[in-house]
């Protein structure tokens, strides 16, 4: 009997995770709870890096992304299945961490923690943590101080630039979708992206240099 | 001869460099492909954009702490169906629903008690009753709007204008209403500094997506 159900068990999870996001949204508004978590487990990793490289802070980017579940589940019945279900989310997402930093007016924050930590235990939780496949520890440090780098150069852009760059470069978004989760004409999009590379180029101006020495 | 002479000579645009840069299911012309071979400029941008891509794309994966879907969860409320939603306000509202409920059979059993006081009244009378009231109903909401519309001269001033405007006369204003509609139009994109080929493109792939 404990096997038929674990057997049971199985064959919904590998059925969830089979299904389209519509097809789990549309049983979400059945009041499915398995496919919510699907849908949770699935978008949880790209929400929270975007939200993370906004707001550079681990605990916060984890409550806004917490938000960002609780908004989208709550507002599911207003979902336009026109849409891609993930484009809809990833708005939510930006919508909320812009809000986010327009009311406490952040700005930049270094890949080494948020300003506003003043513990070393409060910059360990804030700063970013970097992963490297590299084996050689002078390799590993280089890809790391080279990310830090990057990270650093993101920080720095406007918002709006920054979230384009990310959906476009980091998460391959196509601009059109990200033209609907910016809410911004398809040519505001373009013109994002192509100020955010150029600023990134000149923010990285001594670390290029040397790449391209090397 | 011409055309492909241009090509291979005009530096690449924005998304052609993309294209070239960012392995993708979108491929070049073979001029413009040609073209990067001879130009140093648009080579060196192509460069830089793959290694800027790269470096993107190699940033550490992000992922919220073990269990964060568990926590997510834990805050989710999911829309329930409406027939759990009756019966949940039901639970939650007993005396008010009960109330509601000896009411509404009070009023069935007064409305019903008076029906069997006249045996003429059967379910088809009743029903040919309604119909009719709310046949009149309707009409004379029609009437009223067609007094209004008479009395206040609107249909006297249309056969006026329409006995003045000649065919050329009605092509020129409907051509000049269209010329500045489109002249706005372009106005305001400029403002926003958008390209206009970009949004037919854009009307062209929404209705793609959304076919």
């Amino acid at each position: 009997m404990t096997g038929q159900t674990d057997q049971q068990r199985g064959y919904r999870a590998v059925s969830y995770k089979e299904h389209s996001d519509k097809d789990l949204v549309r049983l979400c508004l059945k009041s499915d709870e398995r496919a919510a978590r699907e849908l949770v487990e699935r978008f949880e990793r790209p929400v929270f890096s975007l939200v993370y490289r906004m707001v550079r802070d681990r605990e916060l980017a984890e409550d806004l992304t917490q938000e960002v579940f609780v908004r989208t589940f709550n507002n599911l019945q207003r979902y336009d299945r026109s849409y891609k279900f993930s484009s809809w989310l990833f708005k939510i997402a930006y919508n909320l961490t812009v809000d986010y930093l327009r009311k406490k007016q952040v700005k930049t924050i270094s890949m080494h923690g948020s300003p506003d930590a003043v513990t070393p235990e409060r910059q360990e939780a804030t700063s970013l943590s970097l992963e490297s496949d590299e084996e050689s520890p002078d390799a590993m440090v280089e890809a790391r101080e080279l990310a830090g780098y990057l990270e650093d150069a993101i920080a720095q852009l406007r918002p709006e630039y920054r979230t384009a760059i990310l959906l476009r470069h980091v998460e391959g978004r196509p601009y059109e979708e990200i033209s609907d989760i910016m809410g911004v004409p398809l040519g505001t999009v373009k013109t994002y992206i192509f100020r955010a590379r150029r600023e990134l180029r000149d923010l990285l101006e001594d670390r290029w240099d040397e790449g391209d020495e090397e | 001869m011409n055309t492909n002479h241009q090509a291979r000579t005009r530096h690449l645009q924005a998304e052609e460099l993309e294209t070239l840069a960012i392995p993708g299911d979108h491929r070049l012309p073979a001029r413009s492909s040609a073209h990067v071979a001879d130009c140093e400029r648009c080579r060196r941008d192509v460069e830089e954009l793959q290694t800027l891509h790269a470096l993107l794309q190699a940033l550490a994966p992000l992922q919220p702490v073990v269990g964060f879907s568990d926590r997510v969860m834990q805050h989710v409320r999911l829309p329930l169906p409406w027939r759990v939603r009756v019966l949940q306000a039901v639970r939650k509202h007993q005396l008010a629903t009960a109330a509601a409920f000896a009411g509404a059979a009070a009023a069935v059993g007064v409305g019903l008690t008076w029906i069997a006081r006249y045996p003429e009244l059967t379910p088809m009378t009743i029903a040919a009753f309604l119909v009719q009231r709310f046949t009149a109903f309707v009409w004379s909401g029609v009437m009223e709007v067609g007094r209004f519309v008479y009395g206040s001269g609107v249909l006297e001033t249309a056969q006026g204008i329409a006995g003045q405007v000649t065919p050329v006369s009605a092509f020129v204003a409907v051509a000049t209403v269209t010329l500045i509609g489109l002249a706005s139009f372009r106005i305001l994109l400029s403002l926003m500094e958008i390209d206009p080929a970009l949004v037919t493109s854009h009307l062209r792939l929404r209705r793609r997506v959304r076919g």
